[in-house]
């Protein structure tokens, strides 16, 4: 990190953290399409969609797999900064005193390398949606707005609860203020 | 006076044989300082070997050959990630509750290091000789480099003091000064890491 903006980094993790969180507690009690059981499937239904045999709407089965390794690598990537220090000592993630100081410095070894690792899927994760919208489906346009045009035999979203939506953003900013806090009682 | 005259005889030596007489000179703030506004030199300043209190850095000297060069560059990247090493120690122990035998123990470890400092930076260390991440710029700007290398060394000193006492808002703002000197120098004059 050669910019020295550590402190926006750190904040910035801690922003991504919350979303994270939201997005998880979200994935149980939000809108259909939201949900994890709607749309994380087996092998066996990844084989069906590219054999084109999916009816359905929200994330298909392929598309599911985009989610969880998005999901999962940036997570990885906010676990190692918790735990992280910068090469001088200076900077320490918020429960890096958790752990000892090797381990923090190993951490942030992973942590710059792991980035590269978050790019690839994100470019992977772009291109799809490229190819997708050269091919007539515009994914992102329906995630954003809620309404899309449904094929035949599908059901509509059942969009969540605005209030239920308020409680996950209030748990997920309480859980980042602990954690920053260096999640006491277990550290600090 | 005499002293004065052969610090800086010197000074305008070992800058011209570096090369980065002209864009010392030119470019950077530092080059066109008068002599006269220049920190009087202490008597050390020339001494090698010497491990005074008045802690002179040592940077006015003729070109190390180079096996002596690479030893010292080897024991300065040791000692640098002492330094680190330390800081990190420290860094954990400092929290609501401190723990000061730890702190201490590291804060004299920090003073012995920045003493022994004065003596890692000799002309002939440079990126040409060896593997290192410290810059040219050092020996093109010997005088501010050597400022910024007195302000860590009395920031340890102001912190080793401030663990000893009884404050501990006093030590925190000591130590975040000492971060401070750390990053002044290192933003200058350190080279990024390389894997």
């Amino acid at each position: 990190m050669h910019n020295h903006h550590t402190d926006w980094h750190i904040w910035s993790g801690c922003a991504i953290l919350t979303l994270l969180i939201f997005r998880l507690l979200w994935g149980f009690v939000g809108s259909s399409t939201a949900r994890w059981t709607s749309f994380v499937r087996g092998p066996r239904a990844v084989a069906a969609y590219l054999r084109g045999n999916w009816v359905g709407i929200g994330h298909n089965p392929l598309g599911a797999l985009s989610v969880l390794a998005l999901f999962i690598a940036v997570a990885v990537q906010v676990a190692l900064g918790l735990i992280a220090q910068d090469e001088d000592g200076i900077n320490l993630g918020p429960l890096a005193r958790l752990v000892s100081s090797g381990t923090s410095d190993k951490a942030r070894d992973i942590h710059e390398l792991w980035f590269d690792v978050i790019l690839v899927l994100i470019v992977v994760h772009l291109g799809a949606i490229i190819v997708y919208r050269l091919g007539g489906k515009n994914l992102t346009r329906p995630m954003i707005t809620g309404r899309a045009v449904l094929q035949a035999g599908t059901q509509p979203m059942r969009p969540g609860r605005w209030w239920v939506a308020l409680i996950c953003v209030a748990i997920a900013f309480g859980t980042v203020r602990w954690l920053i806090a260096g999640a006491p009682p277990f550290g600090s | 006076m005499r002293l004065t005259f052969l610090v800086a005889a010197c000074a305008c030596v070992s800058l011209a044989a570096c090369g980065g007489w002209k864009s010392g000179q030119a470019n950077s703030a530092q080059g066109n300082i008068s002599k006269d506004s220049r920190p009087p030199a202490t008597p050390d300043a020339n001494a090698v070997g010497n491990d005074s209190a008045t802690n002179g850095m040592v940077m006015l000297a003729v070109a190390l050959p180079k096996d002596k060069a690479l030893a010292v560059m080897k024991e300065r990247h040791d000692g640098m990630h002492s330094v680190a090493d330390a800081l990190k120690a420290i860094h954990r122990a400092l929290g609501p509750t401190p723990d000061l035998p730890t702190v201490r123990a590291n804060s004299a470890k920090l003073v012995q290091l920045s003493r022994a400092g004065s003596h890692w930076f000799p002309a002939g260390t440079g990126p040409d000789v060896g593997k290192t991440r410290a810059k040219a710029d050092i020996w093109q700007n010997p005088e501010d480099f050597a400022a910024k290398f007195r302000n860590f060394q009395a920031a340890t000193r102001a912190f080793d003091a401030a663990a000893r006492g009884n404050d501990d808002a006093a030590m925190n703002a000591r130590f975040a000064d000492l971060d401070g000197t750390c990053k002044a120098c290192h933003d200058k004059y350190r080279g990024p890491e390389e894997h």
